[in-house]
């Protein structure tokens, strides 16, 4: 049985460890691309930002102001008992992202969509947003991730039907015209990771996308190996563009390209981008009877 | 590229000297501003609440403040996307005589044109530095309307030291850096193209 004293600090932690520190792979990429970039202007941005994070968490600040929508993705052991029911999972939760706001950790940012007024708390219909997943076991694994505004509301998300003959050149364009403008003047925080959904209802289809911008590690690969090979491929052209960091010129445009797909009926083909920003913001944590432990990969397509 | 130290409020002259590329940081006071505030001045008609007058920086900016031993602090702030107040953007220009607009991305042309006539410019971060903008902000001065349009919109007035590094992206001559990058851009995407196999003549079907 997990407590709901258990529940509410392994919570709590997993709100404050992805607002203020980077996951490994994101951190990883941030090394990785500095030393690489071609561009003075360009390297110097992404140093910038980078140094920004490792302080930010030395100094109990935030990597980025921008905390966004507060979005819960769970996964459920079919065995896992939770005091006084699942139910009190989403109560803690609120709980949890009210104390946040107000401590700072997380930003007020949350409105109401018509008056844009909010209770300064990130707390309304649908918001918090919970996904969940089962899977065999006692555990509950919880993946919180404060998803900016920019990576998802300035171009970053899209979506469009191809007819079949359209494939797949037609989803190699889409991909690479939508994120030229998104990207453009860094309004989506460019270097992101670009998740891309194929396939299914458009619901499943847009689902796929975030899931694979939010919840996939940069450097991991579909299981599919055609699929894995366009990750791979669109990855290559998008950063050959010369976008560069916050849109301001280089060689590196994107972090990552993660693909995911549905099956999908024989008329037609949707297709979906969702962008991540570069500070790709996301924690794990494990919750067993009465410990819990962070995970560095969300594992969630696994 | 050059680096210029600018101490507010700016004047003519300074905002003349900076070109497109160049980056700048900000001494002195800056303010920061949201679209609740645009929507309720320039929409609604409301007086403003506190004075602009010698205080001719404006940063697009929510940041998040907590009040510690009575004081308020910043805890998190990086300017947010421009392009989105653009609707409002040349009447806060005339209106409040500001000489610099530092936002996320940039300005749309009808900005881009009030900037050139009345001599101002758009300045964006390079990267997203928060902490580093946090450690720069020596004093918050004031802020207003906390309990009408809440604690992100509001206008917080701070005084700052080497606030920045900002790039200018829009000068007071009308040239855009962006501008430049995305024709660029529009280049290499051919080549994109080729390494996608996407063949030059592909057009989607038309479905509805």
């Amino acid at each position: 049985m997990i407590s709901l004293e258990i529940l509410g600090e392994a919570i709590r932690s997993t709100i404050i460890k992805a607002a203020s520190e980077l996951p490994s792979d994101v951190a990883h990429a941030f090394e990785k691309a500095i030393e690489n970039e071609k561009s003075q202007l360009a390297a110097e941005s992404l140093i910038s930002t980078f140094e920004s994070c490792k302080q930010a968490r030395e100094k109990g600040g935030l990597l980025c102001p921008d905390t966004g929508w507060p979005l819960f993705f769970i996964k459920i052991g079919t065995n896992a008992k939770i005091e006084g029911g699942l139910l009190e999972l989403e109560r803690v939760a609120k709980e949890k992202v009210k104390e946040c706001t107000q401590k700072g950790y997380l930003r007020p940012t949350m409105v109401h969509p018509i008056t844009r007024i909010g209770k300064g708390d990130n707390i309304g219909d649908h918001i918090p947003h919970f996904t969940y997943k089962f899977f065999p076991g006692e555990s509950l694994e919880i993946t919180f991730v404060p998803k900016g505004g920019g990576s998802e509301l300035f171009g970053g998300t899209r979506y469009r039907v191809l007819a079949p003959s359209d494939i797949p050149a037609g989803i190699k364009k889409f991909v690479i015209d939508a994120y030229i403008q998104a990207a453009s003047a860094g309004k989506i925080c460019p270097p992101s990771i670009v998740g891309v959904g194929i396939g299914g209802t458009s619901d499943i289809c847009m689902n796929l996308a975030k899931e694979a911008a939010v919840l996939r590690p940069i450097g991991s690969h579909n299981r599919d190996e055609e699929i894995a090979k366009l990750e791979i491929e669109l990855k290559r052209a998008i950063n050959e563009l010369g976008i560069g960091p916050m849109g301001i010129g280089g060689s590196t445009s994107v972090f990552s390209v993660h693909i995911e797909y549905a099956y999908v009926h024989t008329a037609g083909l949707p297709v979906a981008i969702n962008a991540n920003c570069a500070i790709a913001r996301r924690a794990t944590v494990r919750i067993r009877e009465s410990e819990f432990e962070f995970l560095d990969d969300p594992n969630w397509f696994g | 590229m050059d680096l210029i130290n600018l101490n507010t409020p700016l004047t003519d002259e300074d905002v003349r000297k900076v070109k497109a590329g160049d980056v700048v940081y900000f001494n002195g006071e800056v303010w920061t501003c949201r679209s609740l505030l645009q929507k309720k001045i320039i929409d609604e008609g409301f007086e403003m609440p506190f004075s602009t007058e010698k205080r001719n920086v404006l940063i697009h900016m929510g940041p998040i403040m907590v009040k510690k031993n009575e004081k308020w602090t910043p805890v998190s702030m990086s300017p947010t996307t421009s392009i989105r107040f653009e609707k409002w953007i040349p009447e806060t220009i005339k209106r409040w005589g500001l000489k610099a607009i530092v936002g996320k991305g940039t300005v749309g042309e009808k900005s881009r044109a009030v900037m050139k006539e009345y001599n101002c410019f758009h300045a964006c971060p390079i990267g997203v530095y928060p902490q580093k903008l946090v450690d720069s902000v020596i004093e918050v001065v004031e802020v207003h309307w906390i309990e009408k349009i809440g604690l992100i919109e509001a206008p917080w007035v701070l005084r700052v030291r080497d606030f920045g590094p900002f790039m200018v992206d829009v000068d007071s001559y009308g040239d855009s850096y962006f501008e430049k990058v995305e024709d660029a851009v529009e280049k290499n995407k051919i080549k994109a193209y080729e390494m996608l196999g996407i063949p030059r003549n592909f057009e989607y079907s038309s479905l509805y």
